[in-house]
């Protein structure tokens, strides 16, 4: 037999034992458009103040609350007990740990819907569920919430029983005429609980 | 032509010139090796001739091995390559039905064309023989429609089905390939000459 086959074959060989001890490649699974597309449509990514402060009120330990604006802005004005994650470091794997897509829901909220809209669209494709948006933010929030309008008389029970769910979530908050500012000497640094990481694929980026 | 088409980097305009030029050079190769010659393809049944499975053996193993590197180096995604799906039944019936018009015939669909446009009787008997088939198929699918599409797999691979990595694998072909070359090459040798 031809020496030149010999020498192909053991060329073949070679490439094949490299092959085979190359690290297996990790493709980065990512939400296809055509789905990311239909939960966009999707109006049950939004929760509205109301919810968001029915929760916070009933202390529910299965939202996850996160603002996604400036350090600065959060410490301006924010919810009680939220997380601060502004944008920039959304994939961060720092600020990622924090948060367990697996058994709580991830509320985003900005001042209005922007911000929290590209959170939750970076979030999705990241791979993350049961992520939501507080709908309108927190203007939406003070309008709602910190500053509930009085119904008028002929108002349905349902906008009457909304209203009194307001004004007692105003006072749970503090709200009413004046919006209480965060106090840096009586707030309590929030202590956050970081789930234990994942064991991270040997090897890849 | 698929990605460079489908991104746009060549006119769609251009697909079946590309086409065209793809078939003539392929047909060119297949006459070149001696594939329009339905003794040489009917050889490897026989024993006699067995250029047929080197050929094909030789262009998996290349095109295998080259694209896990292209991978590697990220010049191609192999995760965005469509993989067609595979149906058990269907794919053991065309197997043999195909296996068995090979060794009567002497041609695969590919090279009876490549004979036919030679001038050779047998492959232009065959290549009819083709379109009679397609036709038969075509009418009758609905009746032929259940085995056709039965035990779907969907588009599985032949390492994530046996459960190991895509190198692993790619060394098991190429080894076993090699093995079949020297095996061949060896029974070459006993079988007795067929001059054609």
């Amino acid at each position: 037999m031809n020496k030149r086959y010999y020498l192909l074959a053991g060329i073949m060989i070679i490439l094949g034992m490299v092959l085979a001890l190359l690290p297996e490649k990790n493709y980065y699974k990512q939400i296809k458009p055509v789905e990311l597309l239909a939960e966009i449509n999707d109006p049950a990514r939004y929760v509205t103040t109301d919810q968001v402060a029915q929760k916070i009120i009933d202390q529910d330990p299965s939202i996850v609350l996160v603002d996604v604006r400036s350090e600065k802005e959060n410490q301006e004005f924010s919810l009680p007990g939220a997380l601060n994650i502004p944008m920039a470091e959304l994939l961060n794997t720092e600020y990622t740990d924090m948060l367990d897509p697996a058994t709580q829901d991830i509320i985003f909220f900005s001042n209005s819907d922007i911000y929290a809209e590209q959170a939750w669209i970076v979030a999705a494709r990241y791979g993350f569920t049961n992520i939501y948006i507080m709908k309108g933010g927190l203007n939406c929030w003070v309008e709602t919430i910190m500053k509930p309008v009085p119904p008028p008389s002929t108002a349905s029970n349902c906008e009457i029983d909304l209203y009194e769910f307001r004004r007692g979530a105003c006072t749970y908050f503090g709200g009413g005429n004046t919006i209480v500012q965060a106090d840096d000497s009586k707030a309590k640094p929030l202590v956050v609980k970081r789930r234990n990481k994942k064991s991270v694929a040997a090897g890849g980026c | 032509m698929g990605p460079l088409v489908s991104q746009g980097i060549i006119d769609p305009a251009w697909n079946n010139v590309l086409a065209l030029l793809i078939g003539f050079a392929f047909g060119y190769i297949l006459e070149a090796t001696g594939f329009s010659s339905s003794r040489k393809l009917a050889g490897v049944f026989y024993g006699y001739d067995f250029v047929v499975l080197r050929t094909f053996m030789t262009a998996v193993m290349v095109a295998m091995v080259g694209l896990m590197f292209f991978d590697y180096f990220g010049w191609i995604d192999l995760s965005m390559i469509y993989i067609l799906p595979t149906f058990v039944s269907s794919a053991v019936i065309g197997g043999v039905i195909m296996g068995l018009g090979f060794v009567v015939g002497g041609f695969c669909p590919g090279t009876s064309l490549c004979g036919a446009v030679i001038g050779k009787i047998d492959a232009m008997v065959f290549t009819a023989g083709i379109f009679i088939g397609i036709f038969i198929f075509s009418e009758a699918f609905p009746f032929f429609e259940n085995i056709y599409y039965a035990n779907d797999l969907g588009a599985v691979k032949i390492n994530e089905f046996f459960g190991i990595s895509a190198g692993m694998f790619t060394l098991i072909f190429v080894v076993m390939a090699i093995a079949a070359f020297y095996v061949t090459y060896l029974i070459r040798k006993k079988v007795k000459d067929v001059v054609y």
